[in-house]
């Protein structure tokens, strides 16, 4: 094994190290114009999901024709499978969220329409109302957690420390949903789950190298504050690699092997890891030189 | 020495520990979550309404009552719960016929007793239609260009009287109801309005009022045979006064449910046949005329019957939410959802699959890279899988699909906490000490970046446990469980193990730690 010390210069090139967060991000929000907006999934704007598996195969075009006559021309019908489809109806095209009969007669209809045995695998009917009350605690959910941690990191460290860490979350989340927005994929309550995870997840990172920073200053008198940030992020580097692969390794094989559900939660996971660990190196730390050479403490 | 026997009482408490789960394992199988299982979650969102305040304790009663709905629906295992937005969420595990369970859970079984006053038709020249009312909108609906939309007393009798008339006015977009000598069609004339009609969202009602005093002159129903709107007057009696309701047929062989009452009730029934001679007796369930017999004679004894009803099996959910009685809250549903059990084991076996293939992957990586440490982390995590598993087990929790990804995801997680003690034994075995006393360094240093990174994820549990909907929960749950165990593995027990493995000879080299001797910093 090379037992060589690489030490690289983190700091120095701090202008990159935006420029790069500052690219990905602006594409996420290109990408959410182009796109027209979040795909927002039924969780949040009401409507039905029906999962069905089929005996034989079945033409996604067949089942369209059979919920065009039952005047759900509106939804989307997704293959997951060789004979399992996804059809949502989204309250917000139909004008109205349904109701369990007519969830009932949609059933009936692809029976008769198609003809073959199927077996319901899931459904789900949710009230558009229900969707604000999920942003709502979603939201209050995400500002209490960050409020909790930029107090925690204050008491425990400096304040700018604290607020540093909340511009690094930001930044991880802003580019998950950047991403979630390029590809057009369905937000619902399993990717605010993730998004929260990835909070709790890149923050970790993000304070393993605060905590070196916070044990180094005092040689911020001889090698500079920013040397002293640079050698910090260096020490704890392979920390930081090795944790994000080993969580990595199950979440990765979590989106090749999942389920539908379990494979949106594992993507965002994947997005913010990477994130986050990019973050906790090349943001965050950054950041705080650029605070400390404005307001400078430490020695520059 | 204190400290060896300090370690040995951590190892020998941690091996009772991993022997408890594991009896827990063996013992009592882990419990599943709908996700996983199959079955069907409601949640009911509580409407406030003139007469049903949403309270603490009408919330109770209503939970107590869907209980037992479902239980005499004959469903095991429910569950009833409340959430923080005071939602009732209700989990039937591999439920067969959700949506017949769910349209009995959540009615709200309002039987009244009122007198029908009339029911709104349309003429086209020879053919009648019933006008339509949708209770979502308020809206009053009937066919193009009719020739007159008016009142008639009873559609039943051969020669239904005509009542009144209706009229619509396009610019203001309000309903009146005209008197009978009004002509459809003609201008508007305020001496002739009787009443006014006025729709409120909140309760689905679409009251008459009086034009002047603004008094409720009756309301709009939708009749359940006809479909037909029909105007109704004041609630004289209501379901809470029932004694019993049974389902059955009557003579002719119709389907009925019959009803009796308990003695105040028969007492006021018997009033309201004694005074309403001669009009139809509307008995209203759940804001839908039911059936409306004419009123011959008085009816003492108190027994009534429901008719109008479609199916026996109708019939026995009528009954049903009639002995459990009313909801003292109007229920709306705001998400129903049903996973088939055979999804369930599909996303099961997947997590759990998921979960091995990561597992093995990251015991190989850290071999690897830290050798002796690596094999010390592999039993750290095989005791955190035992641990875990042991106390899902021992408490009963349900293990839904966001667990196993919680599970999954602190897995991965549980490594760091080694990975950060690891990463600076190994820096201070590289300053030239023994292995000894890296350890010992190194664990100081690593302890408190361990305890800094960790509350933060918690705090984040906590937010997620607090405003999380179910599966959030769960979620939120496992990650809590998985960050505090984690942490108690590495701090106590790898400590413990390291410094016993490091007094052994053999084991006090520095590649035990994948360190190969003093290097220059």
């Amino acid at each position: 094994m090379n037992q060589k010390r690489l030490r690289l210069d983190f700091i120095g090139k701090r202008r990159i190290w935006f420029i790069i967060s500052a690219v990905v991000i602006l594409a996420g929000i290109a990408g959410y114009f182009v796109q027209g907006g979040f795909n927002f999934g039924i969780d949040f704007l009401g409507g039905t999901l029906i999962e069905v598996q089929f005996d034989q195969d079945v033409g996604s075009s067949d089942i369209r024709a059979v919920l065009e006559d039952e005047g759900y021309g509106s939804s989307i019908v997704q293959q997951t499978d060789s004979d399992k489809y996804i059809i949502r109806i989204k309250a917000e095209e139909l004008g109205k969220p349904i109701n369990t009969e007519e969830k009932v007669s949609i059933l009936d209809a692809l029976d008769n329409g198609i003809g073959i045995n199927r077996e319901l695998l899931q459904d789900r009917t949710v009230d558009p109302g229900f969707g604000s009350v999920l942003i709502r605690n979603a939201l209050i959910a995400m500002a209490i957690s960050l409020a909790g941690i930029l107090i925690y990191v204050w008491i425990r460290f400096e304040f700018r420390f604290g607020a540093t860490a909340i511009v690094t979350l930001a930044h991880d989340v802003l580019i998950t949903l950047g991403v979630y927005a390029i590809l057009n994929r369905e937000i619902n309550t399993s990717t605010i789950a993730a998004l929260l995870t990835i909070i709790g997840y890149s923050l970790n990172d993000t304070i393993v190298v605060f905590d070196r920073i916070r044990e180094n200053t005092p040689q911020s008198r001889t090698i500079g504050y920013s040397g002293v940030v640079n050698n910090s992020i260096n020490m704890t580097l392979s920390r930081s690699i090795n944790t994000s692969v080993t969580t990595l390794f199950p979440i990765i094989i979590l989106l090749i092997l999942g389920t539908t559900a379990l494979k949106d939660f594992a993507l965002a996971l994947v997005i913010g890891i990477i994130s986050g660990t990019y973050s906790s190196i090349f943001f965050a730390s950054p950041i705080l030189v650029a605070w400390n050479n404005r307001f400078s403490r430490y020695k520059k | 020495m204190r400290n060896k026997k300090v370690n040995i009482i951590i190892l020998i408490a941690f091996i009772l520990l991993i022997g408890v789960s594991v009896y827990y394992i063996i013992i009592q199988p882990i419990n599943l979550g709908l996700d996983l299982r199959g079955g069907t979650q409601i949640i009911l969102r509580p409407v406030e309404g003139e007469e049903s305040r949403v309270t603490d304790e009408s919330l109770d009663k209503a939970m107590l009552i869907i209980m037992d709905r479902i239980d005499r629906l004959g469903i095991s295992e429910p569950l009833v719960t409340r959430d923080i937005s005071n939602n009732i969420v209700i989990q039937l595990p591999g439920v067969s016929d959700p949506d017949r369970a769910i349209s009995v859970i959540g009615k709200t079984a309002q039987l009244e007793f009122r007198i029908l006053n009339g029911t709104f038709i349309s003429r086209i020249g020879q053919t009648t239609e019933f006008v339509e009312f949708d209770p979502d909108t308020g809206e009053i609906s009937y066919g193009e260009d009719p020739d007159e939309v008016i009142l008639v007393d009873s559609i039943n009798s051969a020669t239904p009287l005509k009542a009144g008339v209706l009229y619509f006015d396009e610019e203001s977009g309000k309903t009146y109801l005209m008197d009978r000598e009004f002509e459809f069609g003609a201008v508007f004339d305020e001496e002739m309005a009787e009443g006014i009609f006025e729709y409120d969202g909140a309760t689905r009602e679409l009251i008459l009022k009086d034009m002047e005093t603004g008094d409720n002159l009756g309301e709009l129903l939708i009749d359940g045979r006809s479909g037909a709107a029909s105007l109704v007057g004041p609630v004289l009696l209501t379901g809470d006064k029932l004694a019993r309701a049974s389902a059955g047929y009557d003579n002719n062989g119709q389907i009925i449910v019959s009803l009796s009452f308990k003695q105040e009730g028969a007492g006021a029934f018997e009033d309201i046949t004694t005074n309403n001679i001669g009009e139809q007796l509307a008995i209203v369930l759940d804001e839908e005329i039911k059936s409306a017999p004419f009123i011959n004679v008085p009816i003492s004894g108190g027994d009534a019957v429901i008719e109008g009803i479609n199916s026996l099996d109708e019939a026995n959910d009528i009954t049903l939410v009639l002995q459990t009685g009313a909801l003292p809250v109007n229920l709306v549903i705001e998400e129903s959802s049903t996973v088939g059990p055979t999804l369930g084991r599909d996303a099961l076996d997947k997590g759990l699959y998921a979960g091995l293939i990561g597992f093995v992957l990251i015991i190989i990586f850290m071999i690897a890279y830290y050798r002796g440490l690596g094999l010390i982390s592999t039993l750290n995590l095989l005791i955190y899988v035992a641990l875990f598993w042991g106390i899902l087990a021992g408490i009963g929790a349900a293990l839904t699909l966001p667990g196993i990804a919680g599970i999954i995801l602190t897995i991965g997680m549980a490594v760091d906490a080694n990975v950060i003690i690891f990463a600076r034994i190994r820096e201070e075995a590289r300053k030239g000490k023994s292995p000894r006393i890296a350890i010992g360094d190194g664990f100081r240093h690593a302890l408190r970046t361990i305890v800094d990174a960790n509350v933060t994820t918690l705090i984040t549990a906590a937010a997620l446990y607090r405003f999380g909907t179910g599966p959030i929960k769960g979620f939120a749950v496992t990650l809590a469980l998985g960050v505090v165990l984690s942490m108690l593995i590495s701090l106590l027990f790898t400590r413990s193990v390291l410094f016993t493995a490091a007094g052994l000879p053999g084991l006090a080299k520095p590649g035990f730690i994948g360190v190969r001797g003093k290097e220059e910093q």
